[in-house]
């Protein structure tokens, strides 16, 4: 950093003034004048120049002392020794003149100069507030950054971690119904084997007297245990047991159908089959009243996440099946019109209010009771949806029943008429 | 600030006329230099016009002796006051110990003289003078035809706390009025200060009267 400049209306001593003036020249100038013996002194009798300049004072006999005058100061003494008076007067007076000149052009330098180093000083001060404000703002922006990083990553888990809920809760409220439907066949069977143990029981009793020879024993043991009645229901327990087996056999296939392909990979598929899976899983929950209508196409295979999407179904028909709890009709439909596949849901139940109707999609927004519903199958499905291209479409009025509308953009190339 | 050399028993005072361009300030300066008779008077010292429009500044330097043997030195400067002159005019107000704000009584120099105004506030400031600075302001070209009345001039200004003047610079009427104005506000800070009248038997009065005021 420069030391700050001189003050531009400050007091300058003779010495100063001179040194902007050819020092030879004004000295030779003065002793043609003069004559040999001149000086010039400050005002405080600092020799500044002339022939006895840094020499000890003259001791002239007649030495002539005019003062140099500038702005009303006196700045110094002209002294000479040998001139008329009238001559070192006029020589002084010449060179106030000069030196108000001098002192004009000093002072509009000096100005000149304190005004640079002052917009300088001012530029210097906003750059370094510039700088440290930039400074600032990189260092705001890279902690917001970071917190930005920090808050997706929170919501990411926390989405996941919602998702993974409302797939179990699917998931479990799926489980209940077929831990039911396959708890019937199983029964019967358990209890048809009980029956059979019997039956093998007294056959053998009889079987083993007639083998011993003892007939009358024999035949006394068939008329005891009414072989006649074992030998006739014997056969039809083992063919309802067969019939109950195969019946829990195809429920695990749905579901297997249903399950094993939640892989979360990507397959061509006909959702026509999808719809089929799904209804016929939940199918066997349907309440007495409630009619399940299909009327399903054969559709353009597209490539889609097939487990997703028969979570997308499964939702839909549940939220009908709540609709139409007293009773209705549930309509499923497969479509492909202008260019995408149209999976509609629709039944005659309660329907929807409008101030309802708006948020139907929200996170969290249930009409359920507490611990019913988590308030996210439509969420997901929505993001299902649209994360496959697509969107769902609700049309609904309140006594008239609901249909919702899974629509899917076919892939290109596969159009209308070009049916696998 | 002005500054007492003991040594050689001098007091120098800066004064600076400020205001927006054009409104008269080297005007001021001149027929103060025609019209007054101080003890001292020095050349006055004009710095390259362009047009008449001042680009440094004037400076008219005045003095007189007072009864204890201190001599007053009065340094008048002058700014310039076109706008892109700003650092001029900081450099120039730096130390000064009071202000004379001419202002143009014309109708259509309000605008104007409320920048300048402003502008002198925040040079004030940032030069790192005190708000206390005595200040006069002096309403000028009071022979024009379409200039704001006395009456609307004291109404708009009644909350300020600076003596107000009115004057014809070019006729000279008024310009000795706002110098005597800023000399006795000047005196009252300098008193404080430096014990004028107790030392110097310097009045208030008697410091006008060697300026020649």
């Amino acid at each position: 950093m420069k030391a700050p400049a001189p003050h531009f209306d400050r007091e300058v001593a003779l010495g100063e003034l001179l040194r902007s003036v050819p020092g030879e020249k004004l000295g030779a100038a003065l002793t043609k004048v003069l004559g040999g013996c001149w000086h010039m002194v400050e005002g405080d009798g600092t020799p500044v120049l002339g022939p006895g300049a840094g020499l000890a004072p003259r001791t002239a006999a007649d030495p002539v002392a005019v003062p140099l005058h500038v702005d009303m100061e006196i700045v110094g003494t002209l002294v000479a020794s040998g001139a008329p008076r009238e001559l070192v007067e006029g020589t002084a007076a010449w060179l106030e003149l000069m030196l108000a000149s001098v002192r004009r052009y000093r002072m509009a330098a000096d100005l000149h100069l304190e005004v640079v180093n002052m917009d300088y000083e001012i530029l210097q001060r906003e750059h370094a507030a510039l700088q440290k404000s930039e400074e600032r703002y990189r260092e705001l922006a890279a902690q917001l950054e970071r917190r930005v990083a920090t808050q997706v990553e929170a919501i990411e888990l926390a989405q996941r971690q919602l998702y993974q809920a409302e797939k179990m809760a699917s998931v479990g409220s799926l489980a209940a119904g077929m831990a039911h439907e396959i708890n019937n066949p199983i029964g019967f069977i358990g209890s048809n084997l009980t029956t059979a143990i019997d039956y093998v029981d007294s056959m053998r009793l009889a079987l083993l007297a007639f083998h011993g020879g003892d007939r009358d024993g024999a035949q006394a043991l068939w008329r005891k245990v009414k072989l006649d009645l074992v030998l006739e229901d014997f056969p039809v327990l083992l063919s309802e047991s067969a019939a109950g087996a195969q019946r829990i056999a195809r429920i695990v296939a749905k579901l297997k159908d249903y399950a094993s392909i939640d892989s979360g990979a990507m397959a061509e598929v006909d959702l026509s089959d999808a719809v089929r899976t799904v209804a016929s899983i939940l199918g066997d929950q349907i309440p007495q009243g409630v009619e399940l209508a299909m009327d399903l196409q054969s559709l353009p295979k597209i490539l889609c996440d097939r487990g997703r999407l028969n979570q997308v179904i499964t939702s839909l028909l549940q939220n009908s099946l709540h609709a139409v709890i007293k009773g209705g009709v549930i309509r499923l439909t497969t479509r492909v019109t202008g260019g995408e596949i149209r999976i509609a849901v629709s039944d005659n139940g309660c329907g929807i209010a409008p101030e309802v109707l708006s948020r139907i999609f929200d996170p969290f927004f249930t009409t359920r009771d507490v611990g019913k519903g988590t308030g996210l199958g439509l969420t997901v499905s929505r993001d299902i949806v649209a994360a496959h291209g697509g969107r769902i479409e609700v049309e609904s009025a309140v006594g008239n029943g609901s249909t919702f509308t899974v629509c899917l953009p076919l892939a290109d190339g596969v159009r209308l008429g070009t049916t696998a | 600030m002005a500054e007492l050399d003991e040594q050689r028993n001098r007091l120098t005072v800066k004064l600076v006329y400020y205001g927006p361009a054009l409104s008269g300030k080297t005007t001021n300066l001149t027929r103060l230099h025609d019209l007054l008779a101080p003890g001292l008077k020095g050349e006055m010292m004009t710095l390259e016009t362009e047009g008449d429009r001042t680009l440094f500044f004037d400076l008219l330097p005045l003095g007189f002796t007072a009864p204890s043997g201190l001599r007053v030195k009065f340094k008048l400067f002058t700014v310039p006051g076109q706008v892109i002159h700003d650092g001029t005019r900081k450099a120039v107000l730096s130390r000064a110990d009071g202000v004379i704000f001419v202002a143009d009584s014309q109708r259509n120099q309000v605008m104007n003289n409320g920048v300048s105004f402003d502008n002198l506030m925040r040079n004030t400031a940032t030069v790192g003078l005190d708000s206390t600075l005595p200040l006069v302001v002096q309403f000028n070209k009071r022979d024009l035809s379409d200039i704001l009345s006395e009456a609307e001039i004291m109404e708009r200004w009644a909350g300020a706390a600076w003596p107000l003047t009115f004057a014809c610079a070019l006729e000279g009427s008024g310009v000795i009025e706002t110098f005597a104005a800023a000399l006795r506000g000047v005196y009252d800070c300098l008193d404080d200060k430096f014990s004028l009248q107790e030392r110097h038997g310097l009045s208030r009065e008697s410091f006008a009267a060697g300026a020649g005021a």
